[in-house]
């Protein structure tokens, strides 16, 4: 196990690696800051003397190994725009983009799971169709368009429940559908084929002959060994919430690191572009890892090959 | 028998009336405005750290301006400084401070603030945009009493009270300089004190800064409400929908959402001469491009001649935009002939497409030529594309092939520097922001000599026009006469509106969605489009009803 963990560390470092050398060169190919701030009449001393202040001076190599040698050093730079470090920027954000992430999975899998079993113990049949669709609806409704439509109904048409901005439960729910929304429909396709493949196999045959009654062999036996390959996609999933939830912050006003990473693109704030960036890269990727420590655990065949 | 109350007894007895007043009015602020708005900038309260956008939203709130506002008319007014005068050979302004003012902290604000203030703007560390500029022509500063200020400047400045208002740029705004210096600046940036009629009170990062009146009368209005909350909403539906539910009390909005906001039982207000959408084209006198289409100025103005602005203000602004007045000038600009320049844009910007098709031919394009055409958008501006795809397929119409190319603003800014390669030979979208200042905005796109958008000529090529514009920008910039200095502009507006390089589409506005149970009845500053410096004259919805 202890080889297996060392293996997917390493492999975490190089990506990271990869990441910051990609986010460092790829940013800077996009603009200038000192265009966002300076005066249209602004000399080229002027720019000059701000291009200095900025830290952006200097070749391009040099910048690199500085900004390399600093993040070892666990220093990802100051914000252009907040004059704050970048990292501080990033954690004080991330919480708030963390507080609907476990609600936004459980929602999806309270409906997504039950769903693909329906349409597997279906299968063929209306139902399954059915299930089919609302999955196919699910991953091609764009989620900024779900979003205004659950304002207009539930905020502006019923008075039910707030616009947006993080406030109290009332406001985590109409971003929450929101970004579960995408989930469901990956959950219940995931859980239905995965379930098709686990009722065809032996032991399951083996439980019905043993006149164990349907509802055991469906729920204990079929859908415990079905979820195994849905944890795989955990890391996924909660990977795509991370980044994916630029959209969805943005329609409900919502303060979380996705609304930041925006932010820094826009205003071509450097230093807290790397930071968002890697920093959500070390994220993914430890979620990845734990995933994967955790399927390894529950699948002792994973540790193998 | 006459009898006189000495000095100190009138004092007294004022200063027993203010005090008696005070309470009432800190009871008659009630309730909280809250404004939604899609961008807070960098949310920092320091106002080194800012641009304009940013510091004229939020940062107007809770600091003053050297210079201020007319708030009638739009334009520079007074502020902490209640007037300004220029010595005789123009190389030093002095600036009288308003009495009685003080900042949250209960410090007074004095002429030491405004000089500690102006040198913490240009200082190396800032950010300030206009920082270099101000260390390029501000010599020094000397504080001649308490309310006294005079700035010497290398070469008569004639703009620099209007560079130091709100009216224009951020960099007039007043800190404590006692407070500064006692707490440092990243306690400053914690909790920063201002002068304003709003006091800070807290700023949750990417969600809310959250402001309280101060209770003594202000000199630029004491608020109406208790608490003021800025919320940072990024998405447009987003706001209109919080304006609706009565989350906010007012919200900025595109032209494209007026006419739902209107439809759904909401105010629009429109807030007049907030910029000017234009298109202009670059590098056209290169040798390169002699005998080009787009170097003819009789093609640039049958270009403009094939623009039914009409349609855009009609279809894109909702009706809510104007006609334009030539290049970067408003019914608010100073030292010009408006009345003529009324009359002259009327007749030049007409939609007159065959006598646009007239021109070409005589010019010897009758099938009309190839255009690159970079369209683009500043933030918060989106429907400069539409309009730029509009006038696009109006050129096509009169036989233009016109290959445009979008950009988004971030990646376009850049193509305006050194050798414009993208650009050159071609044109671009363009805006030009609401200012009373009309010579500042022909440097930054005319000065040949400079780094900005060089559509005469260049450090290389300065041809007839070019070193007119440089001898009439000259004379302005140190022209003190009233007349000489109109008749200067008039002439400057008119050598550049005869080339055809930099053409106004639309005069555009700024737009506000407004739930009228929440507000009463106000109105902007002509020409600025950000509340800033209005929320403290917003009365309550009880105190005057919106009229119908």
């Amino acid at each position: 196990m202890s080889g297996f963990i060392a293996r997917r560390l390493l492999q975490g470092v190089v990506l990271l690696c990869l990441v910051a050398t990609i986010v460092f060169f790829l940013g800077r190919l996009t603009g200038n800051p000192v265009d966002m701030i300076l005066l249209e009449d602004a000399s080229a001393e002027d720019r000059a003397a701000l291009i200095a202040t900025l830290g952006l001076d200097g070749p391009l190599y040099e910048q690199f190994f500085i900004f390399i040698g600093n993040a070892l050093q666990g220093d990802l730079g100051t914000s252009i725009r907040m004059r704050q470090p970048a990292a501080d920027a990033f954690f004080s954000r991330l919480p708030n983009t963390l507080a609907v992430i476990p609600w936004a999975l459980l929602l999806a899998m309270s409906v997504g799971i039950p769903l693909g079993v329906l349409a597997a113990l279906n299968r063929g049949t209306f139902i399954d169709r059915m299930v089919g669709t609302v999955a196919v609806l699910g991953v091609a409704t764009p989620s900024f368009w779900l979003g205004v439509l659950l304002i207009f109904v539930f905020s502006v048409e019923l008075g039910w429940l707030p616009s947006g901005r993080m406030g109290g439960p009332s406001h985590y729910v109409l971003p929450v559908i929101t970004l579960s929304a995408f989930l469901v429909a990956g959950f219940t396709r995931l859980v239905r084929s995965s379930m098709l493949e686990v009722m065809d196999s032996e032991y399951v045959k083996l439980a019905r002959i043993k006149g164990l009654s349907e509802f055991v062999v469906v729920w204990k036996h079929c859908l415990r060994n079905a979820l195994i390959p849905v944890l795989s996609l955990w890391g996924v999933f909660i990977g795509n919430l991370i980044t994916g939830a630029i959209v969805t912050e943005t329609v409900f006003a919502w303060p979380g690191v996705g609304r930041l990473t925006y932010e820094a693109v826009i205003f071509r704030d450097f230093p807290l572009l790397q930071a968002t960036i890697i920093l959500k890269a070390v994220l993914i990727l430890s979620i990845n890892l734990m995933v994967d420590i955790l399927y390894a655990y529950v699948d002792p065949r994973i540790r193998l090959t | 028998m006459k009898t006189r109350l000495p000095l100190k007894n009138w004092l007294l007895a004022s200063s027993l009336v203010v005090l008696g007043f005070m309470p009432a009015m800190a009871q008659n602020q009630t309730g909280t405005l809250i404004f939604a708005v899609e961008s807070l900038g960098g949310q920092t309260l320091d106002p080194i750290l800012e641009g304009r956008p940013g510091n004229a939203t939020y940062q107007a709130v809770m600091y003053d301006s050297l210079a201020g506002f007319d708030f009638a008319k739009g334009g520079v007014g007074p502020g902490v400084a209640e007037r300004w005068v220029l010595s005789d050979d123009g190389l030093n302004w002095t600036f009288h401070i308003r009495p009685g003012q003080k900042f949250h902290n209960n410090d007074p604000l004095t002429a030491h603030d405004v000089k500690f203030s102006l040198e913490r703007q240009m200082a190396p560390n800032s950010l300030a945009a206009a920082a270099a500029v101000m260390r390029r022509t501000i010599k020094s500063m000397d504080v001649i009493d308490d309310l006294t200020l005079r700035v010497n400047t290398v070469s008569p400045q004639i703009g620099l009270p209007a560079g130091l208002s709100r009216a224009v740029a951020p960099e007039g705004a007043i800190m404590p300089k006692d407070y500064l210096e006692k707490v440092g600046e990243e306690e400053f940036r914690r909790k920063p004190v201002g002068s304003g009629p709003w006091r800070f009170v807290r700023s949750v990062p990417g969600d809310r800064i959250e402001f309280e009146a101060v209770s003594y009368p202000h000199w630029r209005g004491t608020p109406h409400f208790k608490n003021l909350h800025l919320l940072l909403v990024p998405e447009e539906s987003t706001r209109v929908a919080m304006v609706r539910t009565g989350e906010a009390a007012i919200a900025s909005i595109g032209p494209e959402a007026m006419l739902s906001a209107s439809r759904s039982g909401l105010e629009v207000l429109a807030v007049p001469g907030t910029m000017q959408a234009m298109y202009q084209f670059y590098g056209t006198y290169r040798p390169e491009f002699k005998n080009s289409p787009v170097n003819n100025a009789r093609v640039r103005q049958a270009l403009s001649l094939a623009i039914d602005r009409q349609q855009i203000i009609d279809h894109i602004m909702n009706g809510r935009a104007s006609m334009p007045f030539p290049l970067a000038t408003f019914g608010y600009t100073e030292y010009l002939t408006h009345e003529r320049w009324e009359k002259w844009a009327k007749e030049a910007f007409r939609y007159d497409p065959v006598m646009a098709k007239k021109i070409l031919a005589e010019e010897g394009y009758p099938n009309g030529f190839e255009l690159n055409f970079a369209n683009t958008a500043l933030p918060g501006t989106q429907f400069m594309v539409d309009i730029g795809t509009a006038i696009a397929d109006m050129w096509t119409k009169v036989g233009v092939r016109v290959k445009l190319r979008h950009y988004e603003w971030g990646s376009f800014a850049p193509l305006l520097r050194g050798d414009q390669a993208p650009l050159v030979g071609g044109g671009s979208m363009y805006r030009t922001a609401g200012r009373p200042d009309v010579p500042w905005r022909y440097n930054s796109a005319l000065n040949p000599e400079g780094v900005g958008e060089r559509l005469l000529g260049d450090a290389t090529t300065c041809e007839e026009t070019c070193k007119e514009f440089l001898q009439v920008h000259r004379a302005l910039s140190a022209e003190r006469d009233v007349a000489k200095r109109t008749a200067l502009t008039d002439r400057m507006v008119e050598l550049i509106a005869g080339t055809w390089l930099a053409v106004p589409i639309i005069e555009g506005m700024g737009y506000y969605a407004i739930n009228t149970r929440r507000v009463g009845q106000f109105d902007a500053i002509p020409g600025r489009h950000e509340l800033g410096d209005v929320f403290e004259r917003i009365p309550r919805a009880e105190q005057k009803p919106w009229k119908k």
